[in-house]
């Protein structure tokens, strides 16, 4: 097992760059998601690790070790793929076993990998089948296994559940945490599911566009977020933002006023220097509305969702600008139709340069 | 019977009459084999009055049909492994290209398969003269393994664009070189497009004619083709050694073809649907 440093990679495809200069930090046996919308980097930028993809500038270490341009099967690591890339002639043995049979390992020692793997991942019963006599989810428990023989010192994941139904990848999602623990191992996971990557993940690495725009840990992500992006990103339902101005200045922060609930005055701690008529945008999650809360605004509801134990109540505005989404838990839950004051506390506001999209701390 | 039922009964009688067009060659050349030259010359439509079995007796003595039978089976065994393994080794690296030269190539292979194979044959006559390759089975196997490979080379290149490019990525990382992916990972996946290519190859060196006569002169390295031809005459021919040696010619095919039949028609119809 090892640690991984990424300095300065930067990826191009001719004269576009599409990873523009990624420096990061993975420590031994730790679990670290790659997340982010499609198109912004994050299986490239897996794939420079594994080494299937040229790295154009800058320099991949895996256990202090330069593998910038090393073969992929020459830099330790193992990847489970999105399609389980399990190969179609051969039985789920042969399947496990290919890779160390090309590398010139004793028939006895793979033996003895290749059980241990089927034993930890339970496909003892399933070792003479092919793949195609798989269900998806055993299927992807011989793509792990494959990988586990090659005791690798970086297990790479890129978005192995995504071809399974919503219960299988629940299941998978507790296994390869499971299995985490039980290996010990550093492991990268790419995922475009924020749920796999908030419940799996020891760091969370957001990418947009090519670049990293936070590192941290889920809660730490999810609480404190850099900018606009990442708060908008994590979390489900996604943060309410209001638009809105600087009003007032205080000791303690500045009173933000939001047309979008009723001119609301807002006060929010903050120590960025900002000045009265400052655009600015006001983020709060729909869990924060709370009766209790000091803040009060009217809304009208036009959907509401309910899941049972909690419901979400969606406003629309008329001008075209993503709904506020309210999280509602007990009784008296809004009807759809109706207006509701709502309540949340200014403490949970979070506070972002509309410009800039930066948060101001 | 209902309109759908009426309109499957106009398609059946629709197939059937064109496989008896297609099979009227052959049953006639069947039935022809069993009756003597005076019965054919009598009558050439005629039924046969029974098995007459001494047709194929003389045949077989006069056209050293077992030599012949082997020279074929050889060359066509040979330009077929070769051109199925050098057409795949070949189009494994162009179905990956993605740049222009790649497929400016794979057109340059397409070109061949436009060339008519007599366009190919004075050129190949020359150069195997002057290198002796002239009455030789290396020779032979050599030219029709080029009159191939333009097929071979285009056929596999459609196949291999349809394996999934992730299979040779597992097997990078499972540390094989590009050619034990192509050994280990991309040839076993080719065997239903090896069948079907394979007996497209069989069929034409097994069935041409003009190559063989062109740059065989021994009679003992003669194929199956050339042997039968050797009962047409310049003047006339023999009916009753034309015949039998035609269905006899046939045969060696016919069999491998029965064989072979379900993986070939796999490989037609691989990639119609997932």
């Amino acid at each position: 097992m090892a640690e991984l440093n990424i300095r300065n990679a930067i990826k191009r495809y001719g004269p576009v760059e599409v990873i523009h200069g990624i420096d990061l930090d993975i420590a031994d046996g730790e679990f670290c998601v790659f997340v982010g919308p499609s198109g912004c980097g994050k299986s490239t930028l897996l794939r420079m690790i594994a080494g299937l993809e040229q790295t154009s500038e800058g320099q991949i270490s895996i256990a202090g070790r330069d593998v910038t341009h090393a073969e992929p099967a020459k830099r330790g690591v193992a990847m489970v793929f999105q399609t389980y890339a399990l190969y179609p002639h051969m039985t789920v043995r042969q399947n496990m076993s290919f890779g160390l049979k090309i590398g010139g390992t004793e028939k006895t020692e793979i033996a003895r990998k290749v059980d241990e793997a089927a034993r930890i991942l339970k496909l003892g019963d399933y070792m003479d089948r092919k793949p195609k006599a798989l269900s998806g989810g055993q299927r992807q428990r011989v793509a792990i296994g494959r990988a586990i023989v090659r005791q690798p010192e970086v297990f790479l994941f890129d978005e192995p559940l995504s071809n399974l139904d919503a219960e299988l990848r629940v299941e998978m999602r507790v296994e390869i945490a499971r299995l985490h623990n039980q290996l010990g191992a550093t492991m990268i996971y790419v995922t475009h599911d924020q749920v796999e990557a908030m419940t799996m993940a020891d760091k969370i690495v957001v990418l947009r566009d090519g670049r990293i725009e936070q590192v941290g840990s889920p809660v730490g992500l999810y609480e404190d977020p850099d900018n606009l992006f990442v708060a908008g990103f994590i979390g489900s339902p996604r943060m309410n933002f209001f638009a809105g101005k600087v009003t007032d200045m205080h000791d303690a922060g500045v009173t933000v006023t939001l047309p979008r609930l009723g001119d609301v005055a807002v006060p929010v701690a903050t120590d960025a220097p900002l000045e009265i008529g400052h655009a600015v945008t006001v983020g709060v999650r729909p869990e924060h509305f709370d009766p209790s809360g000091e803040i009060t605004a009217q809304l009208a509801i036009d959907v509401v969702e309910n899941l049972g134990g909690v419901s979400y109540a969606y406003s629309t505005s008329q001008d075209n600008a993503p709904p506020v989404i309210i999280e509602w838990r007990g009784k008296n839950r809004p009807r759809q139709g109706g207006t509701v004051a709502v309540n949340f506390d200014a403490g949970c506001a979070l506070l972002f340069d509309t410009a800039s999209g930066l948060r101001l701390r | 019977m209902t309109k759908h039922n009426i309109r499957t009964s106009i398609g059946n009688i629709f197939v059937l009459l064109l496989v008896f067009v297609m099979l009227v060659p052959v049953i006639y050349m069947i039935l022809m084999s069993f009756r003597t030259g005076e019965e054919i010359a009598a009558d050439p439509l005629g039924m046969p009055s029974g098995l007459f079995l001494g047709n194929y007796i003389n045949t077989l003595e006069s056209m050293n049909y077992f030599r012949s039978v082997a020279n074929s089976v050889g060359i066509t065994l040979s330009v077929t492994v070769i051109v199925a393994f050098v057409g795949s080794l070949a189009a494994y690296p162009l179905a990956r290209s993605t740049n222009a030269w790649g497929r400016a190539f794979i057109m340059l292979v397409a070109l061949g398969l436009a060339t008519p194979a007599f366009v190919t044959i004075t050129p190949i006559y020359v150069i195997f003269r002057q290198v002796g390759l002239l009455d030789n089975y290396v020779g032979i196997i050599l030219a029709f393994t080029a009159l191939n490979l333009p097929l071979a080379v285009f056929f596999y290149v459609g196949f291999i664009g349809a394996i999934p490019r992730d299979l040779e990525e597992a097997a990078k990382l499972d540390n094989c070189t590009d050619f034990q992916v192509f050994w280990h990972v991309i040839r076993p996946l080719l065997g239903p497009a090896t069948a079907t290519l394979s007996l497209f190859v069989m069929l034409m060196v097994w069935n041409d004619f003009t190559y063989p006569l062109l740059l065989l002169t021994d009679p003992d390295k003669f194929t199956v083709m050339i042997s039968v031809y050797r009962f047409v005459g310049n003047h006339n021919i023999e009916p009753d050694l034309l015949f039998p040696a035609a269905v006899l010619g046939s045969l060696p095919l016919l069999i491998i073809f029965v064989i072979f039949q379900r993986r070939i028609v796999s490989g037609v119809t691989a990639g119609a649907v997932k």
